[in-house]
């Protein structure tokens, strides 16, 4: 079943949480609702799951309205942070729990539970309290309570931000195996760029309420509409250096004299003039003997297979992410070139700055 | 769905009526017989002709609380409570304190003292008042038998009016040890050991640490327990009670205001000038846990400093 | 050297004041079961006899049949059971509208009830005699539990507990249709099981042992509580001190046993008692 937003807003009592919000989500898939704190997007999984209704604007289960439908008829499972397992009841009980207020009979509700357990490498564990399991198992149990009775929709608020990094990469690949087998429309909260970009078919970045792009990950990531997007996406983050685009030239602020390969400029929207921002991405740098200019490396953090430089270009600081060749020394003049140029509007209420570094 | 039913269940979640149905038992009871008897034993006290079966009140007026001045029992009841208050709450406090220090420290067996302390609170107080009165019976009571081994001559405990007293006083201390035992364990344990690591490095020794670190920490808690003993004695009625046989001791040397109350009221039938007293009762314990409240405020504004 | 001999010093002193304390508080109980179970010749003694010579069970068959202690018995239970019930009922929905429904007024409103635990019980005691006396109530168990099946400070513990669970378990239920009272019973009290425990064994004891309400409510001999059958027997016993300290025991022995099999719980709610200070 797909899922479409048309014009939804939440208001609280003086803040917009979402203003404005119109999309689609395509039955089967796994979205993201990425963005930092605060951007609107746990209340948006609220207003779909119906825990919270919308100030404005309608939300649709395939061609249905969900204005006057409470949350048990919605036919939605949901995953919580915290995973809210009923401390009291063991694990077969919880998974079962959601059965039971539906009203299947006993006999069905303990087979259908016990299955969902084999599914989830539980079945050793049905009988044990949650206060018994680690993390990853209480994660596993939530799932499978979320998954028991068949929903049409799957929603995960921030489902692993109380996990060990190793335990997440793990169970979010588990995850999507088990989405792509079940083939259930899944919506997922986080505010992890990384965990976003590796298991979802489509990203909503959200902002302050607003959507910043909706697209597949790779897109977002080649092809970001705004400096926002760009600068969330990324590890370490994109460079912006302030610069004036007449249309044609590219003239960075405080260094006219760089030479920038135009042709492997992408300005996100056609029509930009005046002030500017060039986003270059670390790992697209690279060095060679006609680059556009020379910088000096002020701090060097090696990674193992590659390293991190810190470059002072000019008046602009510089991050590199360069493959593990050469002996690089602070002080070291190298010449950089490009592969790829984003350029963006400048947004002065923002002064330019990306987020993060 | 009913698209009518929709208005009705809107103006439910927006007046909040499912929050008040909720509340409805609670408050039902609460108000009849919590809230409103404060009310109404303040307008009682000034019924001077009413038929309590009807409830019909022919005059009111000041007559209860001028005659309340006026009886020297009350003033006498008065008089006992405060001295019995004075006497048995600074002790009782002092001593479960020792008590609850001493369990604090490495102890074997905590648990069972502390349970041993605690059976007083848990069993009935007619009971109890019935064995003590027995344990100080004259001529066999077990206690004058005990003196005796010290050579001390029998003591007419329950009809010597001097004595009074300090039996209530004692009973109180042996009442509530295990209450404020563990409700002083529990302020003791909230202490971080830190405090006293530091105030050994700076050379503090034992009872110093307990003047200077447990005292000023214990503070709140001590503040608590002081109000709650105080209040708890005030009301003093059911011991005497029992021990005196129906009797507020030898020449009234227990009378007690809430045993004042009680005479007035089940006794005499006077329930508007007992209800004049128990206002005053009220009003006496309002002002004590008003001033634990402007304590408190004012210890916590100094701690913020 | 001196140390350690200072260090076992203070040790004995401390378990010689411990033992010392404890045998303060057991003395009235230990002398009330030697008493109860002596031979009537072996009560009235000077110098008193520790021990009985022999066990006489039949004290306590006496204190059983001479007042009608059956009858005051059931009444206790009875009472007993119907404030804790009324009491659980009212507390477990007041603080389940207090801590997880929104309604106008809802603060004002608690700080309200708040403010009237500072009531003394005492002053009640008047009005809610005329008040049951209008009724028609005096002398009926309506009239020794109704008043008291609601506490603002049952409420107040309650409420703390429940508040203290995540909201996500509300949304998780709400998810799987389950809301509201069956939210409340299902999960909300199994999961606050300790704390409800606590408040029942605390009004448990109190209303066994409550005195003054049940003297004051009732005027029938078939009417009293225990406490009170107590003092009314203990006028006609006389010296038949043994009878007597049977009888006495025979009520403390319940609570005591619920003390006994419940003290974590116990001790549990009356520390807890101390925090809203």
């Amino acid at each position: 079943m797909n899922i479409r937003l048309e014009h939804v807003s939440k208001h609280f009592k003086n803040t917009v949480a979402v203003d404005d919000l119109s999309v689609v989500i395509e039955e089967g898939m796994l979205i993201c609702l990425l963005g930092p704190s605060g951007c609107g997007k746990s209340t948006t999984l609220s207003m779909v799951a119906g825990l919270e209704p919308p100030t404005q604007g309608e939300i649709y289960f395939g061609d249905r309205p969900m204005a006057h439908i409470p949350v048990e008829d919605r036919d939605i499972g949901m995953v919580f942070q915290n995973y809210a397992l009923y401390p009291h009841m063991t694990v077969l009980e919880n998974i079962m729990f959601p059965l039971k207020m539906r009203r299947v009979p006993r006999a069905q509700r303990r087979q259908r539970a016990e299955e969902m357990g084999e599914m989830l490498q539980l079945t050793e564990l049905l009988r044990r309290k949650p206060g018994q399991l680690s993390g990853g198992q209480q994660q596993r149990v939530a799932i499978a309570r979320a998954l028991v009775k068949e929903p049409q929709i799957l929603l995960l608020d921030e489902p692993f931000s109380n996990l060990d990094a190793r335990l997440r990469i793990e169970l979010r690949e588990d995850i999507r195996a088990l989405q792509k087998k079940l083939g259930i429309t899944t919506v997922f909260v986080t505010h992890d760029q990384e965990e976003a970009m590796s298991i979802s078919d489509r990203i909503l970045l959200m902002r302050d309420g607003r959507v910043q792009q909706y697209a597949t990950p790779e897109e977002m990531y080649r092809r970001p509409t705004n400096q926002f997007t760009a600068g969330f996406l990324g590890n370490p983050p994109i460079n912006f250096v302030p610069c004036t685009y007449d249309g044609e030239i590219v003239t960075v602020e405080g260094a006219p004299d760089w030479r920038l390969p135009l042709d492997r400029l992408r300005p996100c929207r056609e029509g930009i003039a005046g002030k500017a921002v060039l986003g270059i991405r670390p790992e697209d740098l690279y060095v060679a003997e006609r680059g556009f200019c020379t910088a000096a490396i002020t701090a060097i953090q090696p990674l193992g297979k590659e390293v991190y430089l810190k470059l002072a270009a000019g008046p602009h600081q510089l991050t590199a992410c360069l493959s593990w060749d050469h002996d690089y020394r602070v002080g070291e003049e190298l010449p950089l070139a490009v592969k790829q140029l984003h350029l963006f509007p400048a947004r002065p209420e923002e002064g330019g700055g990306a987020h993060g570094l | 769905m009913g698209s009518e039913r929709l208005p009705l269940r809107v103006w439910a979640r927006r007046s909040g009526l499912k929050a008040w149905l909720y509340l409805l038992p609670a408050l039902l009871i609460l108000g009849v017989f919590q809230i409103y008897p404060v009310f109404k034993s303040f307008l009682m006290g000034f019924y001077t002709k009413f038929d309590y079966l009807t409830d019909t009140v022919y005059e009111w007026g000041l007559d209860n609380f001028v005659n309340l001045l006026h009886d020297a029992d009350f003033a006498l009841a008065i008089q006992n409570t405060c001295i019995l208050v004075v006497l048995a709450a600074p002790l009782s406090i002092a001593v479960s304190l020792v008590f609850a220090v001493l369990l604090n420290s490495n102890i074997r067996l905590r648990r069972v003292f502390q349970s041993i302390y605690f059976l007083p609170f848990v069993t009935s107080m007619v009971a109890v008042s019935i064995a003590w009165s027995w344990m100080l019976n004259k001529d066999f009571g077990l206690v004058n038998s005990v003196l005796k081994l010290f050579g001390i001559s029998k003591v007419a405990w329950l009809t010597t009016p001097d004595m009074t007293i300090p039996i209530l006083v004692v009973l109180a201390v042996w009442k509530g040890l295990g209450y404020r035992v563990i409700i002083l364990l529990a302020g003791l344990q909230g202490i971080d050991r830190r405090y006293y690591a530091a105030a050994r490095v700076d050379g503090a020794r034992g009872l110093s640490r307990f003047f200077h670190i447990t005292i000023p920490m214990l503070k709140p808690t001590l503040v608590f327990l002081s109000i709650t003993t105080v209040i708890d004695v005030f009301k003093t009625f059911d011991e005497v009670y029992v021990m005196y046989s129906n009797d507020p001791g030898p020449l009234k040397s227990g009378l007690t205001i809430v045993y004042y109350i009680f005479t007035k009221f089940y006794r005499h039938w006077e329930f508007a000038s007992a209800a004049a007293a128990s206002f005053v009762l009220f009003l006496m314990i309002f002002a004590i846990t008003l001033l634990q409240f402007l304590f408190t405020s004012r210890s916590r504004r100094e701690g913020r400093r | 050297m001196s140390t350690k001999l200072r260090r076992c010093l203070v040790r004995a002193a401390t378990y010689l004041i411990l033992v010392a304390g404890a045998a303060f508080i057991l003395l009235p109980f230990v002398w009330m079961i030697l008493t109860s179970l002596k031979p009537s010749a072996e009560v009235l003694l000077m110098p008193p006899k520790w021990l009985p010579s022999r066990i006489q069970w039949e004290n306590y068959v006496e204190a059983f049949e001479s007042a009608p202690f059956l009858r005051y018995f059931c009444n206790s239970v009875i009472v007993t059971v119907l404030i804790t019930t009324g009491e659980l009922i009212t507390t477990i929905l007041a603080a389940f509208a207090f801590s997880q429904l929104r309604f106008r007024g809802r603060e004002v409103l608690f700080l309200l009830l708040v403010a009237t635990m500072m009531v003394p019980g005492e002053i009640l005691v008047i009005p809610n005699f005329v008040t049951l006396a209008k009724l028609g109530w005096v002398d009926t168990y309506k009239a020794l539990a109704l008043p008291w099946c609601a506490s603002v400070f049952s409420i107040f513990l309650l409420r703390q507990q429940f508040s203290s669970i995540p909201e996500d378990f509300h949304k998780a239920a709400r998810v799987d249709g389950c809301k509201d009272l069956r939210y409340l019973f299902t999960v909300l009290v199994p999961m606050s099981r300790p704390t409800v425990v606590s408040i029942a064994l605390l009004k448990i004891i109190n209303s066994w042992n409550s005195y003054l309400w049940p003297l004051i409510a009732t005027n029938t001999n078939d009417m009293r509580t225990l406490p009170v059958g107590l003092a009314f027997f203990s006028t006609e016993a006389g010296v038949k001190y043994n009878t007597l300290m049977a009888f006495s025991l025979m009520i403390i022995l319940p609570t005591l046993v619920v003390y006994l099999f419940t003290q974590k719980y116990i001790i549990r709610g009356v520390s807890n008692t101390g925090l809203k200070g």
